[in-house]
């Protein structure tokens, strides 16, 4: 994949867009904009994660969701039991070094296993059964009234980054930023090799893959796996963003939007989940400004985007 | 054991709710290839209507009335409307579009009755309770709903198996392309057949509204336990989303019932009852699971 | 004479229908065998099964004397049998060197490599472009393969079923489609691969079948009703009732 001279403007100028946003923000008078600037990168690695399945794989999961609070408990719930711990696990338990690698790990792991159920089913099948799963998580941490049931879990401070103050809003906007910029280069490192490559022909046409010799299974598998974990590192990034965990990360309207992201910014276009988010994200701000039904007005933008928008949003960005 | 007949009976009552919303949804993807995550709003908008019409006109009947008719009328208008122009999209597309739906549908529902609940209980003349054996009392409405739904079940299987619409029916589920070459009007025929899924859609919110409060949102929480139904029961069978109701309703109503306070022996009662809640609710997820290790497509494939 | 593929007794109904009814085939090595028979005679069901796409109820298959009968599609595959489409089934928005590339890529075994790009990775490109030579489209390599003619996405076809490096190749109808010139390329073509691996044929171009082949096994509602050399079976009358008088 080589991106064309128009889409490497489109992206320099959104990132460098991103990157003045504090300054932006501050000329503006107005410093929520770095929180939700910090929201759409966080939402942007969810919705990328997603597209290496859903766009990449030809995998449509409807629990993507699960992995995102998944990862964003494992921040929380290590959080919460620093203090019955003794040292020096109490220090490690709030350590974004060690805990943001757990934050992917856990969901990965699940994911093995839950993906290898998944994945006995294809199509509509596989719709409805990753999204029971995904609910199956939904109603266990409402019913784990120890870290909060239905109200959340707060988490006391952030995670600790050394040289980053854990109440600066800008600096922990760079620091999901630049997850959002190696997610990004990772995915696409990924997207062109071997691997990548495989998963593109199981996309296209699965029955030409297993007659020239190859098991999907494991690769699929292997793709649902990976992804959970990108999903676990954005939730492990939005539990701190928010000092908050709660069940609504988990339900299956956060799956349903996220997929909404993908499908917005361009399925399997990599870069396009980024705009998708970020697009959801503002127009989620703007809407709830504006009345709180917002939904009301979200959901007929979706039923036109599914009808109409075909390309999504970096097909009409960055050309095609 | 009287607690365990009236638990088998309540689990009987939700299985047969949960076929009735199981057969329609189905139908509509064995036919015309769509999944449909509407057919919970559909749901919702029979209960509202029920509800909101008995406790208008105080009458029972007129208020499930409305609650058919308003689910058909909707329905069919959804499909017409929308539906219709996803049958030939990928199911990406299907589950996105129906997905703004639903957030269409629960907001112009909560702008509409508000936030809090509807309440309205059984007619007078379906209160109280009966003694089904000796000794074991048994709500007489939570009877009716199950000798109505066994009613329509059986009504659905003399349609299918037995009438020429049933036979074009059935004949669309396995050979679109034929249904077409026969000369049938093919977008009549998918339109009677998503309005009779709303139908039972409609009356399974309609004939549940008395039992829970009528609220937004209870249309996913129903879609998404019968979706558990159809991939237990294999998609696009009707036997099947019968046989995985009945198992669903089943497993879910008994380990609710009896979950918790096999968990008190062992543990304090709010930890018990906390975690045999949330056990409760994974309960059919897990049963899921276990089908789909011995069964991959389900118990009863469509197309085998 | 030991078979290469040895198919015994292969029964497949679906429903009321007989597809395969007690099926038995032999391809020695090194032969080209052709499996001819009107519509409906069951041989895509019979190659469906023998490549290991739909299970049979009854029967078995070895390969090379190695029973496969249990085995699913790709380890058919790597036990050395490969199958071709009908319908042209290739990866439409790549290339001709990329599909064929993508076939190496997986003979080779090595797909769990999540880093390094595939695209410049001249362990696979170089065998593809000598496969792509091998049938005609070295040229083409780097046209996407929508833009490929019918004929040429044929070839593209035989490339990928042979970058796979079977020892016996399944072709289901390679000539579909073709015109005249087309049809007498693939045959040269197909002529020139039996020094190295045997196929199985099912072929509607009854040209080709009788300039190919070295055995015929004619079938007719889903059983074997002759097989013989190309010039047994011409001759052979029941083959003509069924079969070739009409044509």
């Amino acid at each position: 994949m080589r991106e064309s001279s128009r889409q490497i403007f489109v992206l320099v100028a959104s990132f460098a867009l991103l990157a003045a946003l504090p300054w932006i923000a501050g000329a503006v008078g107005r410093p929520d904009l770095v929180t939700l600037g910090s929201q759409a990168c966080v939402m942007a690695i969810a919705a990328a994660s997603l597209d290496l399945l859903m766009g990449r794989t030809g995998l449509p999961s409807f629990g993507h969701a699960a992995w995102l609070g998944l990862g964003a408990y494992t921040v929380g719930i290590l959080a919460f039991h620093a203090r019955d711990l003794g040292p020096p696990w109490d220090q490690w338990a709030v350590q974004a070094w060690a805990v943001w690698p757990l934050a992917v790990l856990v969901p990965a792991a699940l994911a093995a296993v839950i993906g290898a159920l998944c994945l006995r089913t294809s199509g509509i099948s596989f719709i409805m059964i990753t999204l029971a799963f995904a609910q199956m998580f939904f109603f266990l941490f409402v019913a784990l009234k120890t870290y909060g049931g239905d109200d959340g879990l707060t988490l006391r401070r952030r995670s600790t980054i050394p040289g980053i103050a854990p109440r600066d809003d800008v600096a922990f906007f760079y620091v999901c930023l630049a997850a959002l910029v190696l997610v990004l280069l990772l995915l696409r490192r990924v997207a062109a090799s071997r691997f990548g490559t495989v998963l593109d022909g199981i996309r296209q046409n699965e029955r030409r893959m297993m007659a020239i010799g190859l098991s999907p299974f494991p690769y699929k598998l292997a793709a649902f796996v990976l992804s959970a974990g990108i999903a676990g590192l954005a939730g492990a990034l939005h539990v701190n963003l928010f000092r908050f965990a709660s069940p609504d990360l988990l339900h299956w309207t956060m799956s349903g939007e996220l997929m909404v992201m993908v499908v917005l910014g361009g399925l399997g276009s990599l870069w396009g989940a980024m705009f998708g988010a970020a697009a959801m994200v503002v127009l989620h701000a703007v809407l709830a400004q504006w009345t709180e039904h917002w939904q009301i007005v979200l959901g007929p933008i979706l039923v036109a985007v599914v009808l109409l928008a075909r390309r999504g949003l970096w097909g009409a960005l960055g050309g095609k | 054991m009287t607690l365990l007949l009236e638990q088998l009976l309540n689990g009987l009552q939700f299985g047969v709710m949960l076929f009735l919303m199981a057969a329609g949804l189905t139908l509509v993807f064995g036919i015309m290839g769509l999944i449909n995550l509407a057919h919970g709003s559909l749901y919702m908008i029979g209960a509202y209507a029920a509800a909101w019409a008995t406790l208008q006109t105080g009458s029972f009947l007129l208020g499930l009335l409305a609650g058919l008719s308003a689910a058909a009328v909707l329905g069919m208008a959804l499909e017409a409307a929308i539906l219709r122009r996803l049958y030939a999209r990928d199911h990406l597309d299907q589950v996105l579009a129906t997905f703004g739906v639903i957030l269409f549908c629960n907001e112009a529902v909560a702008m509409i009755f508000g936030r809090q609940p509807l309440m309205a209980g059984p007619p007078p003349w379906l209160s109280g309770a009966v003694e089904i054996v000796p000794g074991v009392p048994y709500p007489v409405y939570r009877l009716a709903i199950i000798a109505t739904g066994l009613l329509v079940a059986a009504g659905l299987y003399v349609l299918i198996s037995r009438t020429r619409i049933g036979m074009l029916v059935r004949a669309g589920a396995t050979h679109r392309e034929l249904v077409g070459a026969l000369g049938v009007r093919i977008g009549l025929l998918y339109t009677a057949v998503f309005g009779l899924g709303a139908l039972l859609a409609g009356l399974a919110g309609a004939l549940t509204g008395p039992l829970l409060a009528v609220q937004v949102g209870m249309g996913e929480r129903i879609l998404i336990t019968t979706f558990v139904v159809i991939v237990i029961g294999g998609l696009g069978s009707i036997r099947g989303a019968l046989a995985g109701a009945m198992l669903v309703g089943m497993v879910d109503t008994l380990t609710r019932g009896f979950l918790p306070a096999t968990l008190r022996a062992v543990l304090p009662a709010s930890e018990a009852d906390a975690l045999g809640a949330g056990l409760s609710s994974m309960a059919v997820f897990i049963l899921m699971a276990i089908v789909l290790l011995w069964r991959p497509r389900g118990l009863f494939p469509a197309h085998a | 004479m030991s078979a290469l593929l040895e198919v015994r007794g292969l029964a497949k109904r679906f429903g009321g229908l007989v597809a395969t009814d007690g099926l038995n085939l032999d391809v020695a090595a090194g032969e080209i065998h052709a499996l001819i028979g009107p519509n409906g005679a069951g041989k895509t069901t019979a190659i469906g099964q023998i490549a290991g796409e739909i299970r049979p109820d009854a029967g078995t298959i070895h390969l090379a004397g190695q029973d496969i009968t249990r085995l699913g599609v790709p380890a058919r595959v790597r036990a050395g049998m490969t199958r071709s489409f009908q319908i042209t089934q290739v990866l439409m928005n790549a290339s001709a060197l990329a599909n064929v590339a993508l076939v190496e890529q997986v003979r080779q075994g090595h797909s769990f490599r999540l880093w390094r790009p595939a695209a410049r990775d001249e362990r696979l490109l170089a065998p593809a472009r000598a496969m792509l030579e091998r049938v005609g489209l070295g040229a083409r390599a780097d046209v996407a393969a929508e833009d490929l003619s019918h004929g040429e996405r044929r070839q593209l076809e035989l490339a990928m079923a042979l970058a796979t490096n079977p020892r016996l190749l399944l072709l289901d109808e390679p000539m579909a489609g073709l015109g005249t010139t087309e049809s007498a390329a693939m045959t040269v073509l197909l002529a020139a691969l039996k020094q190295e691996v045997s196929i199985l044929l099912v072929e509607h171009d009854m040209d080709a079948v009788f300039a190919l082949a070295d055995r015929i096994t004619v079938l007719e509602g889903g059983r074997v009703i002759a097989h013989g050399t190309p010039a047994a079976i011409r001759a052979d009358t029941a083959v003509r009732d069924a079969y070739l008088g009409a044509a």
